[in-house]
């Protein structure tokens, strides 16, 4: 039994490699390069200690892509589970023309989201752009959408939100169909109201799928990147960043590779300690079927 | 049950071999931006592989467009001469991330394109070109910009970017401006002044692009820092000294325009294609471009009149001046494995038939003396503004590394006209400067 059990741990070893070669030495590499100056090229750096994490307590760049780092994975991770869940509730029901929706509502999934951001930058641009094109109808004068950051940020939010509401409408619809239709005969008969029903009934045995797609959402907000860098490329100015457009810039652009490895560690933390949260909360909740 | 075990161990090592193979691969992660079989065909980064029974050259370029296919044009005719291969590589936007990887690895393609760093970024990695027969043919326009402090020069001058601001001569004419009266900045102000009231736009910047902002300063910071001779900064600069209260002076100049309304009202969001599009139909005057600029207008529309001017001094007791800087700049990676090929494709590019065909689809004077390129409508310019002094990219020249995009975000925070922006703009160039000034 032993011997078969020391042969069988030989099947850890792919995995263990590819965990060390992917993750763990990059991570290691990461946080050995988060305490030094280097330029992200050049074959000499120093050691600076913990000045790369120092410097980011006066960033003001950085204390705005925290910030807009949050927006983005709960702003979306809201707005997705609602409109989701709306969605999937509506498209539970049957009707003509429901799979031909259902597949409008999941298509832009199907899309890089650089190319999502190239279409709604067509879309939001000042000149020529279909906002404006809309707005003028009405008799509006055009408005640059994207130039102010708070404004852009909410953009953002909703185009990613946009593009990724499908998924929650699908782990929702396969939660929904997943439901037996013994205990809402059993609601029927007691009596029990349509939003009785959703609270006691529904919500409840959906629980697997929220947790599902809140977690989803949440770490695909929180790393946004493509959407930003095709709309705004994080400007005006850093208004828009979020910690990995920022950690890019901060690599490439600014030649401060040891900085941004600090902040994507930064990074790292802020995603791995929400969604542990996140997950931990919802498993709480989650109700055996 | 032996044969099982054997089995496992077999399995176990072949898979772990094959994933120690795909971690070894030097340049596996610098191959964004390149095609599939493009990137196959880089498989170990710049160390060439032989190709049947010729050898390949590595070559990579930041040139897009026509200038890049002039260069694939050239490679392919070299090829057929020798029978070497030239993987020509084209990444596009993400050229200069590449190299940085390729540079943090020490694995580099044996011929590139140092896009106006060969001295500062590339001269620890290239081979000199001093010894070589047509070094003694480089223009002198351009040997001081591609030359280091102990004369060694890395690079093939294939042509040089001389440029002013670019502008639409129709639309200077329309507004009653004229643009050789165009001596200081003051008079610039006053010829935007007339565009405007004109019903046109007097610059056109894609700010959300970022790189056009920092244009901006590299043409207009040489007037405040460098050109006037009795206030220059350029030994402080070099001597690393950064005078803030001139940055200021150039950061307040830009908000003052753009309190005055001289840029497109798209600014922050427009892009380089939106800045092309105005001046080809006429609708903006000055853009702060290179004649690549000028090439891409007359792409669009061949009719516009487009033109330019040299950039103006800061007072009447200095000239206009006009910038200089490498365009096409070949070098060959002084540790290239086939170095000796890698040179032979470098003398090919500066033979006067193939280098004249390369500076005319840039659309600038060729690097070479003796190579006269039939740059068109922009050669007019060339003539005219000929005794004018042309200085080197300010960022290149006076700054440290890794400046230009600090450059490019303080500005985006003057368009946006954010408080504080100005003293904001000059105390992070200095903290930058500083902080980048010691490292190196």
């Amino acid at each position: 039994m032993k011997k078969r059990a020391g042969i069988m741990n030989l099947f850890y070893v792919p995995a263990i490699v590819l965990f060390s070669v992917f993750v763990l030495y990059p991570l290691m590499k990461g946080i050995f390069l988060s305490f030094t100056n280097w330029n992200g090229y050049s074959q000499t750096y120093k050691m600076v200690g913990i000045n790369n994490y120092i410097r980011m307590l006066d960033d003001q760049n950085v204390h705005r892509a925290f910030l807009n780092t949050i927006i983005y994975g709960v702003g979306s991770t809201v707005l997705q589970n609602l409109l989701g869940l709306a969605l999937a509730l509506f498209l539970n029901q049957k009707f003509r023309g429901r799979s031909l929706t259902r597949t409008i509502v999941y298509l832009p999934v199907m899309l890089a989201p650089l190319i999502m951001g190239y279409i709604m930058y067509f879309f939001f641009s000042f000149n020529n752009g279909a906002m404006n094109d809309l707005i003028g109808i009405f008799g509006r004068a055009p408005v640059d959408w994207l130039a102010d950051g708070r404004r852009g940020v909410f953009i953002l939010t909703m185009v990613n939100t946009l593009q990724f509401v499908g998924i929650s409408m699908v782990l929702y619809l396969a939660g929904l169909q997943g439901i037996p239709d013994m205990y809402y005969e059993a609601a029927a008969i007691d009596g029990v109201k349509p939003g009785q029903e959703f609270r006691y009934i529904t919500l409840p045995l959906l629980m697997p799928a929220i947790s599902s797609s809140v977690t989803i959402n949440l770490i695909g907000g929180l790393k946004l990147f493509d959407i930003i860098m095709a709309l705004t490329s994080g400007g005006p100015g850093y208004d828009t960043h979020s910690l990995s457009t920022l950690v890019r810039r901060t690599y490439f652009g600014s030649e401060n590779a040891g900085y941004a490895s600090a902040i994507g560690l930064v990074s790292f933390v802020l995603i791995m300690v929400l969604s542990n949260i996140v997950v931990k909360c919802l498993e709480k909740k989650e109700v055996d079927l | 049950m032996k044969w099982k075990k054997l089995m496992v161990l077999l399995c176990s090592a072949a898979m772990v071999c094959s994933l120690a193979a795909c971690g070894s691969g030097k340049d596996g992660d610098s191959a964004g931006g390149q095609s599939a079989a493009e990137a196959a065909g880089d498989e170990g980064g710049a160390a060439p592989a032989e190709s049947g029974d010729g050898t390949t050259i590595t070559f990579l370029t930041n040139a897009v467009g026509n200038k890049a296919d002039a260069l694939r044009a050239a490679c392919e005719a070299f090829e057929e001469e020798t029978g070497y291969t030239v993987d020509f590589q084209v990444p596009g936007e993400g050229y200069e991330e590449l190299m940085k990887t390729k540079m943090a690895a020490n694995e580099l393609p044996d011929v590139f394109t140092t896009h106006g760093w060969s001295v500062a970024r590339y001269s620890d990695y290239l081979m000199t070109v001093n010894d070589l027969e047509w070094a003694a043919d480089i223009s002198d326009q351009i040997r001081p910009v591609i030359t280091d402090k102990d004369g060694n020069m890395f690079v093939l001058p294939v042509d040089m970017d001389i440029a002013g601001i670019i502008c639409n001569m129709t639309v200077l004419e329309e507004a009653g401006v004229d643009p050789d009266g165009i001596q200081t900045w003051d008079d610039f102000a006053a010829a935007c002044d007339k565009i405007k009231a004109a019903g046109k736009t007097p610059i056109h910047l894609g700010g959300k692009d970022n790189w056009t902002i920092g244009q901006y300063f590299d043409w207009a910071a040489p007037s405040f820092y460098i050109t006037n001779e009795a206030k220059s900064h350029a030994d402080e600069l070099k001597g690393g000294t950064f005078d803030t209260a001139v940055w200021e002076e150039v950061s307040g100049m830009l908000a003052d325009w753009v309190a005055a309304g001289y840029f497109n009202e798209d600014v922050l969001t427009a892009d380089y294609n939106s800045d092309i599009q105005a001046l080809a139909q006429a609708d903006a005057a000055f853009a702060f471009y290179g004649n690549g600029g000028i090439v891409d207008t007359l792409g669009v529309n061949p009719d516009a009149d487009m033109g330019m001017i040299p950039v103006p001094a800061v007072s009447a007791d200095d000239k206009p001046s006009l910038i200089s800087g490498e365009d096409i700049a070949v070098g060959v990676w002084k540790d290239s494995k086939v170095k000796a090929e890698a040179t032979e494709l470098l003398n090919y590019l500066a033979r006067p038939d193939v280098l004249k065909g390369l500076a005319e689809a840039a659309g600038n004077k060729a690097g070479l003396n003796g190579v006269s390129a039939d740059v068109g409508k922009i050669g007019e310019y060339y003539d005219k503004y000929a005794d004018v002094e042309a200085f080197p990219y300010f960022d290149r020249e006076y700054l440290p590394s890794g400046m230009w995009d600090v450059m490019c975000s303080t500005g985006a925070d003057i368009l946006a006209q954010k408080d504080g922006a100005v003293e904001n703009a000059a105390k992070t160039m200095e903290q930058n400067f500083n902080d980048k000034y010691v490292a190196e």
